[in-house]
């Protein structure tokens, strides 16, 4: 049987990545934005004002939770106790979907906080599929999978990279979240095709895109998530709307963050490259009652154009910058 | 300490089928199992010396045995560049990410020290307690032990304090006093206390952010001690902390020099106009080095916010027995035993501390027996 597009999830429209330095402005201007994401390790612990602002977004719009510390590729064992933390939040806040990375992110216990890569194999595939079944099985709702920007590749994968994120989805009945930032990212550093990636995934199991900028240090891109996005992003977003039919679209910014104005505007650029085949967006009000606000395009952020592709980050000032993800909640002292 | 977090033995028969590259030809790719290929991965990119000398080490080769040179039949090289140097973009993220969550954490103790001499000590930090966590909200967390554990006065194991080494993270040039070398039993405090007093409490103001808090619940009001006192029951009665209350003691007063750095801070954000919207702000000047003095602080949050009250010794002492338990009644003796104070100047101090910690939300309730 054929399964619905996107799992039978709603587009959601056009979303932002919930970071703590918008809180205060969210929260008293209650932007017009579609939905949020957010990180799920910094709310699952919470007792503070993070959970307490999250909850408060939640009463007024849809939810989404994205995780970088399930490490589904690992040959570690799951950790249940996280697991079931997400689980008690997703409740919480009513969220949509939770999604994490096809990657690793430790072994032997640690954890590097980084999204690694693993090797496309036979094995891999089988070891990564059986603990997703897993994970769904305990979370009780399908798993979204994010393909991660990478920077090297295993000298023994036997297939591609599009290749085995299609079996495994197919493998495990899970959904993807196609990030097309990383899909430029990861094809500028392995000499690949990214239309030929995006061109090549199961459609009908995207749930959701990522859009974000990256640096470019002209050997190798590094995804920072500190820019605007790109032009050759957005044509790839083209592509990837015009094959899904349009799904959930979200940006994220994480470092050098601005005012959230210009974060929001951003993802409001994607309209331009949709056409007229996005199906509008589930209404607010039946996710998040009265008061919800209106999901219309602010005039003052009415779509730009797209910022022109960085220059190369060496040349600009603070370079060194750290890859996606960094995810530290400051606290607030008097 | 050099050594890679994460390294150890392979399991079982993973380590037979990876070390060699068995099963394969070889000058072709080497084929270890996914389990060996990441803690080879693993053990590469994060060691302190970079990939070269990581690949190279025994725990990596011990995983997976490559000549030199020989990273390519793992790891593929791009048009632009060669295995080493993706694998580095790796080991770079690793530290860069880690001292940046390290620094964000410590952000006065940043300013006291420098970037770099705090990243000296966050990288040797980074070896000795890597991330075992799936938050990085708890990297920070032995991060005061770690410094008293390495402190440059701290004896050897077996040898007496008069021959302890050296210090090997000299701090920043005229910011900071030499360290004094005590050979009596309890030596006076040092820079290394200040930086250990300082970690600690911006550690606390952390976890007190983020911990469990009481908002929303009923607290006892300064009220509701009248009523007691009136009834006769105050001394009888235990005061049920909230459970954001930490109690902390210093050696340096480094609570004052928090407030004195962030300040300092703040004039200099005002100065500059940020790209970021004040998101990423950072700055202050360079601060006296305080002298030693003891400082008590109790942290708690209300609304969401931490907030810091200075405790005279003996108010401190009071709370502390509060907190371990003990009635109104036995907390105020033993800390007016322990006090040189007049008892008229307790009673004046004891009146305004309650009034202080209940306005400020420091109980939930009392009981009475």
């Amino acid at each position: 049987m054929t399964k619905p597009s996107r799992l039978g999830h709603a587009n959601l429209g056009l979303g932002v990545g919930l970071r703590a330095a918008h809180f205060d402005h969210i929260l008293r201007h209650q932007p017009a934005v579609d939905w949020f994401e957010v990180i799920s390790e910094n709310f699952i612990d919470s007792a503070g004002r993070p959970r307490h602002v999250l909850r408060q977004i939640a009463e007024r719009y849809p939810v989404v939770m994205h995780g970088v510390s399930l490490s589904i590729g690992s040959t570690d064992p799951l950790d249940f106790a996280y697991l079931a933390k997400l689980k008690t939040l997703a409740r919480e806040v009513g969220a949509r979907w939770i999604s994490d990375h096809l990657c690793w992110t430790g072994v032997l216990g640690s954890n590097t906080h980084d999204l690694l890569p693993v090797p496309f194999t036979e094995a891999t595939l089988a070891h990564v599929a059986a603990r997703v079944r897993t994970v769904q099985d305990f979370l009780e709702r399908p798993l979204v999978l994010e393909n991660p920007s990478s920077y090297v590749t295993f000298a023994h994968s036997t297939m591609s990279e599009w290749e085995f994120v299609s079996r495994l989805a197919e493998a495990a009945d899970c959904g993807l979240l196609l990030d097309v930032n990383n899909v430029y990212v990861s094809s500028f550093n392995h000499d690949l095709d990214p239309q030929e990636f995006i061109r090549s995934l199961p459609h009908r199991r995207i749930v959701q895109f990522h859009l974000a900028g990256h640096a470019d240090y002209v050997t190798h891109l590094i995804d920072t998530h500190d820019h605007h996005v790109i032009d050759p992003v957005w044509e790839l977003y083209r592509t990837a709307h015009q094959l899904t039919g349009g799904v959930s679209t979200l940006l994220e910014w994480d470092a050098r963050i601005p005012p959230f104005p210009v974060v929001h505007a951003e993802v409001l650029k994607a309209k331009r490259f949709m056409g007229e085949r996005l199906p509008a967006p589930e209404p607010l009000a039946a996710a998040a009652g009265a008061g919800a606000p209106q999901a219309a395009v602010p005039q003052a952020a009415a779509p730009q154009a797209a910022a022109p592709h960085a220059a190369a980050a060496a040349s600009l000032p603070g370079a060194a910058q750290v890859p996606h993800p960094l995810h530290h909640l400051r606290p607030e002292v008097v | 300490m050099s050594r890679a977090p994460g390294n150890g033995r392979p399991a079982g028969s993973a380590a037979g089928d990876a070390t060699g590259a068995a099963g394969s030809e070889p000058d072709g790719p080497a084929r270890p199992p996914l389990d060996v290929v990441q803690q080879w991965f693993q053990a590469v990119v994060t060691h302190p010396a970079g990939v070269a000398a990581g690949a190279a080490s025994e725990a990596a080769q011990g995983l997976v045995r490559l000549d030199r040179g020989a990273l390519e039949r793992l790891v593929r090289r791009s048009s632009r560049l060669t295995a080493e140097q993706r694998l580095g973009i790796y080991a770079n993220a690793y530290y860069a990410r880690l001292l940046e969550c390290l620094r964000d954490g410590f952000p006065v103790l940043t300013q006291v020290l420098g970037a770099e001499a705090f990243d000296s000590f966050a990288f040797d930090y980074l070896q000795r307690y890597p991330s075992r966590s799936y938050t990085l909200n708890r990297l920070a967390e032995s991060f005061p032990r770690f410094l008293d554990e390495t402190r440059p006065d701290r004896p050897p194991a077996g040898e007496s304090p008069d021959a302890a080494a050296a210090p090997h993270h000299p701090p920043r040039a005229g910011n900071l006093p030499h360290a004094g070398r005590a050979a009596t039993a309890v030596p006076p405090p040092t820079w290394p206390d200040f930086l250990i007093d300082l970690a600690t409490l911006e550690l606390a103001i952390a976890e007190v952010f983020d911990g469990p808090g009481a908002e929303g619940e009923p607290l006892l009001a300064p009220a509701d001690l009248l009523a007691l006192e009136a009834g006769g029951r105050f001394a009888a009665a235990r005061l049920a902390p909230v459970p954001c209350l930490r109690l902390l003691r210093f050696r340096y007063p480094v609570n004052a020099f928090y407030s004195a750095a962030r300040a300092a801070a703040d004039a200099a954000r005002a100065e500059q106009s940020t790209d970021a919207g004040g998101v990423d702000g950072a700055g202050g000047a360079d601060l006296p080095f305080p002298d030693p003095a003891e400082e008590h602080v109790a942290l708690s949050r209300t609304d969401f916010v931490v907030r810091r009250h200075t405790l005279s010794p003996f108010e401190s002492a009071v709370l502390a027995a509060l907190l371990a338990g003990a009635t109104v009644g036995e907390a105020i003796a033993g800390a007016a035993a322990a006090s040189e104070l007049p008892d008229g100047e307790l009673a004046t101090q004891l009146d305004a501390a309650f009034r202080r910690w209940t306005a400020a939300g420091f109980f939930l309730a009392a009981t009475v027996p």
